[in-house]
């Protein structure tokens, strides 16, 4: 005892002093209380064992009586269905798990999706446990039975006698649901069936109807372009089918052979969009500009031709000019039919004139070679006339509806003129709204008949001419919903089941085109497991194409001077709005302006400037004399005439997260009781030619003495290092690398950094003689979709925080995808980098975490272990990617309904525990259990975390890195990949792989951001 | 001598109260170990009987150990593969059938009073079909083993490496009730990996794992 080391070896110079003369010192005041200590331990000690002598809490466990063939607790299986989050209709798998689905993924046999889904169709099966959903029928605000809700209305149709019945829905394409409306239709002499999009293409419809005679949607195929030109077309974010869009979009932007077949894309907007992130050449103009810019391309287009002029260039202030020259070389030089050219507004003139420039350069293609443009087996994915709508508006303005039933849109939040359209209700004898929740237009119904989710009942679309999307229920209907189809059917007097009219309808018209099958139950089946059905090509020659029938595209007046013109758009999360009440979509950040909970008024640097508005001012826009107030944000990127405002916010019911996230002292509600989350913008919606317009509305814009500070995840923008701070020659740190396509065939590792070696200390240590985990993300193919995002938080269980916390930096994504601006102004260069635990070798957490409750795997895997951590928050504070989350609160888990939407396989943390990506260690346990058990080695690809296996650019690998074969590794060696922060020597197991630009010489240096 | 007394008495209680504690202090564990445990069910089934002298394999009726996570508790139609034609133990059926023969009638089905229990939350009638006048009631099990909710066990990889069920629920088949065998604390499955690690599963190599994330995630 005499002799006693220092254990800590702090003071080893200190001389070791006797256990007796220890006593008396330190925190104990005497002796006589470190006896007490003891004692008290010891006590302790034994209160704590004697709980061990009771009983058990005890637990049930309930069996099935007769157990499905098919269900093996805890084991989980997958069904094909179809995703119905837009009507884009992408095939999904929803895993089912003792009972509820509880994950949504993409369906990789697929022939639109192929394996991707969006952020939003991820989050779909969050909106199936929304307590907040119909559970029954509504009569006149009340609920009701289904038999009541029926007699009251099959009486009233019985009553319309000559009078107008309509049916107005979103794009409804499925043959069933189409069945079902013309036979319920038949019925009365004045019956029709409209059909509109909120966020609508109604133009680019109506214009194929005035060039080929047949109103139609072509089917984009981004993957056979070699140059791509959009005309403000957010394809890769929210239009028409983005996931299809970027699955094309990045196989024709491939690598290999030297970068042969990597496709070169202008981008000309506005605003900034997803779309505008990704492209080689991105131009900033005016809105509305889009006609004379497209009219001038296809004057410069038909000189290179040798035609004569089809009409003079307009002349127009807005057009860019030496970039249009650019594109028209580009487009001119690439080979017929290999280049794509399309427009996102919503004018004919402009479509008109996209589709002449197509023409010219043979994307439409023949009926023997399908080109970029596919109109042999046209798109379904949007089927709205906002002409007809426009009628119907009329019609119930004049009181010429005597009915109308409403399914899958919400006319009175759509439409500009939502208070109206209530007021012109009261005219209808008989409103029928078949919306899951009390909506807008719900609300101004006499009936409302709630449907199923689409996880709980029989569906089909067809999105693609003869490619039938099925859905199938993975669930019983939770509540006392029905499908839309079934409601019709009662109505007209014949009740028949979802499935059994689906039956009906496949075997009358949808068996008999196809020719794989002969039997229809065979083919039945097949499409069932499969979820969708090729039927065969319609023959037939393609329509004509009629040159005469187009003008040169003018648009409306650019706008001059100082003026603004609103820009109305969607955006990736909450698209028209119809998912307004799922949390995770709210709080998924804005992949461009990283804003979670709010719409906002984004302004031009200039603008902001010049109107003296920082972000988080707030303004009014006025126009007209309608007036919104909102937050501001300094958008780089958006052009210096544009303020732009999101769709889809500002909806009924969205008050509801009043109390999301958590309750404190100092937290503040994501919402106001009674308010709403964001600002509904419809009302700057306006009608111009028949056709619903976002982009050229004239505003005003005032700043006021208020604030709203917007819930922002990301404040850096840039990677640029201070002048002060720079090193010479350093520019940007180099976190996010890009090299152009050029600089990358001379030398694979263009834009890279000389990275310094470092000397292994203990090379024998460590040595990964098993698995080795690694991920390569590849920066060349993210968009930024955010749909890992969504992803993740469904798959690892992570809460909701709401706006106050994610203000705070207290949002616990983990994944996040960092967006970096290079330049400034109107005229920026965007990257998304997705960024998550590097699963570091040197893991810089490990080593301060007091507790060991962080530590490596024998596998490589940065191990976080809840029930050890203690929440000191030192491994937060030292991990250099900040990838860490905190878990301050015990989020809410209260709401019981949702909670059936937790992944089983993965704790649920609790307060004052440290988490982060586990690289879905769960998935790769049951890979290996799985291998094991069917007594094979794991191969590479059976491991597919959440993220990979959602990304529809396949941007993400996964793998053993010590297989020498596997992707991973190979990526993992590729020149063109480069760890983050490599120089700290943390040894990250993420690699990423530089991003490339298919431009000439970078203007601004040849690597932007790194 | 009060004083006395009360030391006399107090001493007595003290022994007395330490007397009493003894028993206990042999069955102390750790808090969450419930070595032991063996609840009462609300259906007496016994794994000696199934188990050990009718000799049924494991996994005829905890089939999801091969397949699952969890070994899972067998379906009530699991059961009704026999019972729907064992409705008594067989000393009774004979018995019964001597009985009948003595009495030159025909045998009755005799039910035991346990086995009753699972055809009424079946809702059978007395020929073994659904009486549509019972509700099907599923039968309401205690749970012996439980691991805590941050911990994710795996039966298949358990077997499928070879590892008896006897290894970690102990001699089943000589338990009329079930009883809770060993601690399932981490040290135990931790000792019982390095173990295996070193001398293999019935002598074939096997790797278990120690990290970490294999059980904790």
């Amino acid at each position: 005892m005499s002799k006693r080391q220092d254990p800590s070896g702090r003071s080893p110079s200190a001389p070791a002093k006797a256990f007796d003369e220890v006593r008396g010192e330190g925190p104990w005041p005497s002796a006589a209380s470190r006896r007490d200590f003891l004692k008290l331990a010891g006590f302790s000690f034994a209160a704590l064992a004697l709980p061990g002598c009771g009983r058990a809490e005890e637990h049930r466990a309930i069996p099935f009586l007769d157990k499905p063939e098919a269900v093996t607790p805890g084991r989980a299986s997958w069904f094909a269905t179809m995703c119905s989050g837009c009507e884009a209709g992408c095939g999904i798998l929803g895993k089912f798990r003792d009972g509820r689905p509880v994950k949504i993924e993409g369906n990789a046999q697929h022939p639109l999706s192929a394996g991707g889904v969006c952020a939003v169709g991820q989050a779909g099966v969050l909106s199936l446990y929304d307590a907040q959903r119909l559970g029954a029928p509504r009569a006149g605000g009340t609920e009701t039975t289904w038999e009541n809700v029926d007699a009251a209305i099959r009486e009233r149709l019985a009553a319309v006698g000559a009078g107008g019945v309509r049916v107005l829905s979103g794009t409804r394409n499925g043959p069933t649901s189409e069945a079902a409306i013309r036979e319920f239709l038949a019925a009365f002499s004045n019956g029709r069936h409209v059909s509109y999009d909120a966020v609508s293409s109604s133009a680019l419809l109506d214009a194929h109807a005035a060039l080929f005679g047949r109103r139609m949607l072509p089917h984009f195929r981004f993957e056979r372009a070699r140059v791509i030109a959009s005309f403000d077309a957010d394809f890769l974010g929210t239009w028409i089918s983005p996931v299809e869009f970027t699955r094309g979009y990045r196989a024709g932007r491939s690598l290999a052979d030297g970068g042969a077949r990597f496709s070169r894309h202008y981008q000309f907007e506005s605003r900034l969009s997803l779309t505008g992130c990704s492209a080689d050449r991105r131009v900033a103009f005016a809105p509305g500009a889009h006609g004379a810019a497209l009219s001038n391309l296809a004057v410069l287009l038909a000189k290179k031709a040798g035609r004569t002029r089809p009409w003079a260039p307009v002349d127009d202030a807005g057009v860019p000019g030496e970039a249009l020259e650019d594109l028209a070389d580009a487009l001119w030089s690439a080979p017929r039919g290999e280049t794509l050219v399309v427009c996102g507004t919503n004018r004919v003139d402009d479509q008109k004139v996209a589709a002449w420039i197509n023409h010219l350069l043979g994307n439409y293609g023949d009926t023997q070679s399908v080109k970029t443009i596919d109109i042999q087996q046209p798109s379904r994915q949007r089927m709205g006339d906002d002409r007809a709508l426009a009628t119907l508006r009329r019609e119930i303005a004049d009181g010429k509806v005597a009915a109308l039933i409403t399914v899958g849109c919400n006319p009175v939040y759509d439409l500009p003129d939502g208070a109206g359209l209530v007021k012109d209700l009261e005219k209808v004898g008989l409103v029928v709204s078949c919306a899951s929740h009390m909506d807008e237009t719900a609300s101004a119904a006499h009936y409302v008949c709630p449907d199923h989710h689409t996880l709980e009942s029989w569906n089909d679309a067809e999105p693609l001419e003869g490619m039938v999307s099925v859905s199938q229920p993975l669930v019983r209907p939770l509540r006392k919903t029905r499908a839309f189809i079934e409601s019709l059917a009662a109505w007209r007097g014949k009740p028949q089941s979802a499935y059994d009219q689906m039956r009906r309808v496949w075997k009358r018209s949808v068996f008999k085109r196809q020719a794989d099958h002969a039997s229809f139950d065979r083919f039945w089946n097949a499409a069932v497991h499969d979820g969708f059905a090729s039927l065969a090509p319609q023959e037939g020659d393609l329509p004509r194409f009629h040159h005469d029938r187009v003008g040169p595209a003018k648009g409306p007046a650019a706008a001059g001077g100082d003026a603004l013109s609103l820009v109305l758009y969607p955006k990736i999360a909450m698209g028209d709005g119809r998912h307004a009440h799922n949390p995770w979509l709210h709080e998924l950040p804005d992949p461009v302006s990283k804003v979670a909970w709010d719409n906002y008024a984004a302004l031009s640097p200039a603008t902001a400037a010049r109107l003296q508005v920082e972000t988080g001012d707030v303004v009014v826009l006025e126009a007209g004399g309608r007036s919104l107030e909102l937050p501001a944000l300094v958008q780089p990127g958006q052009h210096a005439s544009a303020v732009a405002v999101a769709l889809g916010y500002g909806r009924v019911g969205t008050d509801r997260f009043h109390a999301v996230g958590p309750q404190w002292i100092e937290g503040e509600p994501t919402v106001e009781k009674g308010g709403q989350v964001g600002i509904n913008a419809a009302a700057f919606l306006h009608v111009a030619d028949g056709r619903l317009s976002y982009d050229t509305v004239r505003v005003a814009v005032r700043k006021t003495h208020r604030r709203h500070e917007l819930a922002r995840t990301q404040l850096y923008d840039s990677l640029h290092v201070p002048k002060h701070l720079a090193k010479p020659g350093e520019h940007a740190r180099p976190i996010a690398q890009e090299a152009t396509l050029d600089a990358w065939r001379n030398n694979p590792s263009a834009g890279g950094h000389a990275a310094h070696a470092f000397k292994e200390l203990w090379p024998d240590d460590h040595k990964y003689t098993g698995h080795h985990w690694h991920m390569a993300i590849d920066l060349t193919a993210c968009t930024g979709c955010s749909a890992c995002v969504i992803s993740c938080q469904a798959e690892n269980n992570v809460p909701v925080v709401g706006k106050d916390e994610t203000r705070r930096k207290r949002d616990m994504s983990w994944i996040r995808i960092d967006r970096y601006y290079d330049g400034d102004g109107e005229d920026v260069d965007v990257i998304h980098q997705p960024m998550l635990c590097q699963h570091c070798d040197n893991a810089p957490c490990e080593s301060v975490c007091p507790v060991l409750a962080t530590v490596h795997s024998s596998e490589g895997l940065n191990q976080q272990v809840y029930n050890r951590c203690v929440g000191t928050r030192y491994c937060s504070n030292n991990c250099p990617y900040k990838t860490r989350k905190f878990n301050w609160f015990s989020y809410a888990h209260d709401d019981t309904f949702q909670n059936m939407v937790l992944n089983p396989d993965v704790a649920v943390r609790s307060r004052g525990v440290m988490e982060k990506c586990s690289f879905c260690v769960q998935r790769i346990q049951e890979a290996k259990f799985e291998a094991k058990r069917l007594g094979r080695e794991l191969a590479d690809g059976d491991i597919r975390p959440a993220c990979m296996q959602s990304c529809p650019a396949d941007a993400i690998r996964f793998g053993d890195g010590n297989d020498k074969e596997s992707l991973v590794a190979r990526q993992r060696g590729d020149p063109r990949g480069y760890r983050v922060l490599a120089e700290l020597d943390v040894r990250p197991s993420v690699t990423y792989l530089r991003r490339i630009r298919n431009r000439k010489e970078h203007a601004k240096g040849e690597v932007s951001h790194g | 001598m009060p004083r006395r007394m009360r030391l006399i008495v107090l001493s007595i209680t003290f022994l007395a109260v330490l007397v009493s504690l003894v028993p206990r202090l042999w069955a102390s564990r750790f808090p969450g170990d419930h070595t032991g445990y063996a609840p009462p069910q609300p259906l007496d089934y016994s794994h000696r009987l199934h188990a050990g002298e009718l000799a049924i394999p494991c996994m005829y009726c905890h089939s999801g150990a091969e397949r699952s996570r969890h070994a899972g508790i067998p379906s009530a139609n699991v059961c009704m593969n026999c019972h729907k034609y064992v409705s008594a133990p067989i000393g009774a059926i004979r018995a019964e059938e001597d009985k009948a023969k003595a009495e030159q009638r025909k045998p009755r089905t005799i039910v035991s009073p346990e086995i009753r229990k699972l055809y009424d939350a079946l809702g059978l009638d007395a020929k073994m079909n659904p009486d549509p006048k019972k509700t099907p009631v599923p039968i309401e099990w205690m749970q012996v083993h439980r691991l805590p909710d941050f911990t994710y066990f795996d039966h298949r990889a358990h077997v499928s490496a070879g590892v008896t069920c006897q290894k970690c629920h102990g001699p089943v088949e000589t338990m009329e009730r079930m009883r809770q065998y060993n601690n399932l604390s981490m040290g135990w499955c931790v000792n019982c990996h390095r173990d295996a690690h070193a001398n293999g599963i019935n002598g074939k190599k096997v790797s278990p794992s120690l990290d970490c994330a294999a059980c904790h995630y």
